[in-house]
């Protein structure tokens, strides 16, 4: 593990009078999985919204990859390798579930404005799209509407689109809300092969799922970073069980 | 595919063939018809598949028909720019003009957009009649059809076929955009333009690439209009042709490629036939408009699947008998609303009003050459009677509809012979 790949430091935002983000402190080393976690309206869904640049932070800094992303448009914090999926379920409803895909796989390729070729006959994009298909085990699903699926298959089909930007830092934001326990397994063990050789940050409820997976955990509450460390060192903080995990650790 | 590919190729044919089939005047609506079409193919490209209601299309319509007039004049349809290919001029400007209103446009999504292109359009529309120099005030600008390529574009069979190519060459371009990655896109940005976003893709520019392609289009049709009609009046950036655009598009089915098309020429012809047997045409349209927004989303190119996914539901044999209540029924309140619109438009015009007596009974009135006297019971209940008909038919066609649909469920809910066997054993044993 090098150094950090995302470093915040003093990042606040407020809407109007209400602060959500009191001065959050974090660094994500590169190679690492890190889980965030915390109450409702901790400010989790929040700070990804600031990383990704659907928000424009208040104050502070974002530093991706040497770079200070605050504030940027969120094409241009993907197009820099950071990808992001959504807590509530963002995808092309009227489209097939290939189409969603291969949508999401053309942008790597520069593919944009390109009117003079016929998609069809790109096989590198078909193959890829293909293959996260296969990946996230919706090949049989290829041709239903987004729309018309399960609410599980969805968050497989967003996972899928996350990655075809074959991103350096992934930030999946509850990957398993609403999947069945051998769906929810399954997923993680997804998580765990496709994070292979990327940096992954994660928001999840699931606390399995986010003790087994994650090499470092932190605790966000009430818009700040109340502590970073091993899952062992998070299971046994004060703090933490004091703000969060009290009840489920003592029990 | 294979299916679609012969109609079209069997109706590609038909265009072919019409001259030697059609008298001048009706080749002339054909004409409008194919202008039509293609402006509202155009018009869908933004509409339909980009997701972005425009309410001013007629601003990139008329800025290539004035574009292409000017061009006829200035070079004569010789040289560079012979007369078949003066659309181009049209097709640049609108590609520039829809270039610089698409880049403010969609900076803004939904009900901001189309204001926005509603303001654009009006901007032009009323600023159209001042420049005298460049739109010809009143009288317009007219120009000639230069002969070229041994053409001399004198008849209207030539000016046809020349409308013809364009708008199959056009036609043809806009559907083989939506294989390319730029056109699977343009569904996306319908479908979610804030996903396409965190994809890493410019939304705006692409929002405005579309746009701009799209009164490109627009211009194209605009420049075979004036090509036609040999002049140009500002008439052209009138809010009604914008209007008409969007009400062809939906009335023909806005998520079928060739739905707008079908849609346009259907209306043109209509309004054609129509507007010289009466004043109303602009009520039926509105009608017909709302008809087919209640009843059939999917617009009238819609139809042919409604009806294919009944015939795999229930069977052809099932089906056919409500295909034919519902087109009686269709009819008949088709032909007692038209009667009942007519009648009353009739007694209620100045002309009547004033041939009115005092203290004597009102004159008949004259419709479908015949005489009907608005105080007689018989005029009232012709309309009336047909309403009731279509009604009933109407009533009966949802009733056996209704009546599929249940049978369909018991079928579903009752035990096979195989498992009432299964049943009755476990049963015995």
């Amino acid at each position: 593990m090098t150094g950090p790949i995302l470093s915040i430091r003093g990042l606040r935002k407020s809407f109007g009078a209400t602060e959500i983000m009191r001065g959050v402190a974090l660094d994500v080393h590169t190679g690492e999985r890190h889980a965030l976690i915390g109450p409702n309206g901790a400010g989790k869904s929040t700070l990804f919204h600031l990383l990704s640049g659907h928000l424009a932070p208040s104050a502070g800094e974002i530093r991706f990859d040497g770079r200070q992303i605050g504030g940027r448009s969120p094409q241009a914090i993907n197009r820099l390798g950071l990808a992001r999926s959504f807590q509530i379920t963002n995808v092309f409803p009227g489209l097939t579930v290939f189409e969603n895909i291969r949508l999401a796989v053309m942008r790597p390729y520069g593919l944009q404005y390109a009117f003079w070729k016929f998609i069809d006959h790109d096989r590198r994009i078909r193959r890829e799209t293909e293959r996260l298909l296969e990946l996230v085990r919706l090949t049989a699903r290829a041709s239903t509407l987004a729309g018309e699926m399960a609410y599980s298959e969805q968050r497989s089909l967003e996972i899928a689109m996350t990655l075809a930007s074959d991103p350096k830092l992934v930030l999946l934001d509850e990957p398993m809300a609403g999947m069945a326990t051998e769906e929810t397994q399954y997923t993680a063990q997804l998580v765990r092969e496709v994070t292979q050789g990327r940096t992954l940050m994660i928001v999840e409820h699931d606390m399995d799922v986010v003790f087994s997976l994650s090499d470092r955990i932190s605790v966000l509450v009430y818009g700040q970073v109340i502590a970073t460390g091993s899952p062992d060192e998070i299971r046994n903080d004060d703090r933490v069980k004091e703000a969060y995990l009290g009840e489920e650790v003592s029990a | 595919m294979k299916t679609a590919f012969l109609c079209v190729a069997a109706g590609v044919a038909a265009l072919l063939a019409l001259p030697f089939l059609l008298s001048q005047g009706l080749l002339n609506a054909a004409v409008q018809m194919l202008i039509a079409a293609l402006f509202a193919t155009a018009y869908n490209l933004l509409c339909g598949q980009g997701g972005m209601l425009s309410f001013g299309h007629a601003a990139y319509f008329g800025v290539g028909a004035f574009a292409t007039v000017h061009a006829m004049n200035a070079v004569g349809g010789a040289g560079l720019l012979p007369t078949p290919l003066l659309p181009v001029v049209g097709a640049v400007f609108g590609l520039l003009l829809g270039s610089i209103a698409g880049w403010f446009a969609t900076q803004r999504t939904g009900t901001y957009f189309a204001m926005i292109t509603l303001a654009i359009a009006e901007l032009v529309h009323s600023l159209a009649p001042h420049l005298k120099g460049l739109f010809g005030g009143e009288a317009g600008v007219s120009s000639m059809r230069m002969p070229a390529w041994g053409f001399d574009f004198g008849s209207t069979t030539q000016v046809y076929y020349l409308t013809l190519g364009w708008a199959l060459l056009c036609v043809a371009l806009l559907y083989l955009y939506t294989r390319t990655p730029m056109g699977r896109l343009t569904f996306g940005l319908r479908e979610n333009s804030h996903r396409l976003r965190f994809l890493g893709y410019n939304v705006h520019g692409l929002g405005t690439a579309v746009f701009a392609i799209s009164a490109m289009f627009s211009g194209v049709a605009g420049g075979l209009q004036v090509m036609s009609n040999e002049s140009a009046n500002y008439v052209v950036f009138d809010p009604s042709l914008s209007a008409a655009v969007i009400l062809n598009s939906y009335i023909g089915g806005v998520k079928m490629f060739l739905g707008p098309a079908f849609g346009a020429a259907i209306m043109t012809f209509f309004g054609y036939a129509v507007s010289d047997l009466t004043q109303s045409w602009l009520l039926y349209q509105g009608i017909l408009f709302v008809l087919v927004m209640m009843f059939m989303p999917t617009g009238l190119a819609g139809l042919p699947g409604m009806v294919r996914r009944l015939v795999q539901r229930f069977g052809f044999a099932q089906v056919m008998p409500l295909v034919a209540l519902s087109c009686g029924a269709a009819l008949s309140l088709g032909a007692g609303g038209v009667f009942l619109v007519e009648l009353l438009r009739r007694v209620f015009s100045q002309d009547y009003r004033a041939a009115i007596v005092a203290g004597n009974d009102w004159p008949a009135v004259t419709l479908l050459s015949r005489d009907w006297l608005p105080g007689s019971p018989i005029t009232w209940l012709v309309p009336v009677a047909l309403l009731a008909v279509g009604a009933a038919l109407a009533w009966l066609a949802r009733r056996r509809r209704a009546a599929l649909e249940a049978a369909e469920a018991v079928d579903a809910a009752a035990p096979t012979a195989l498992e009432a066997d299964a049943i009755v054993k476990e049963g015995l044993a």
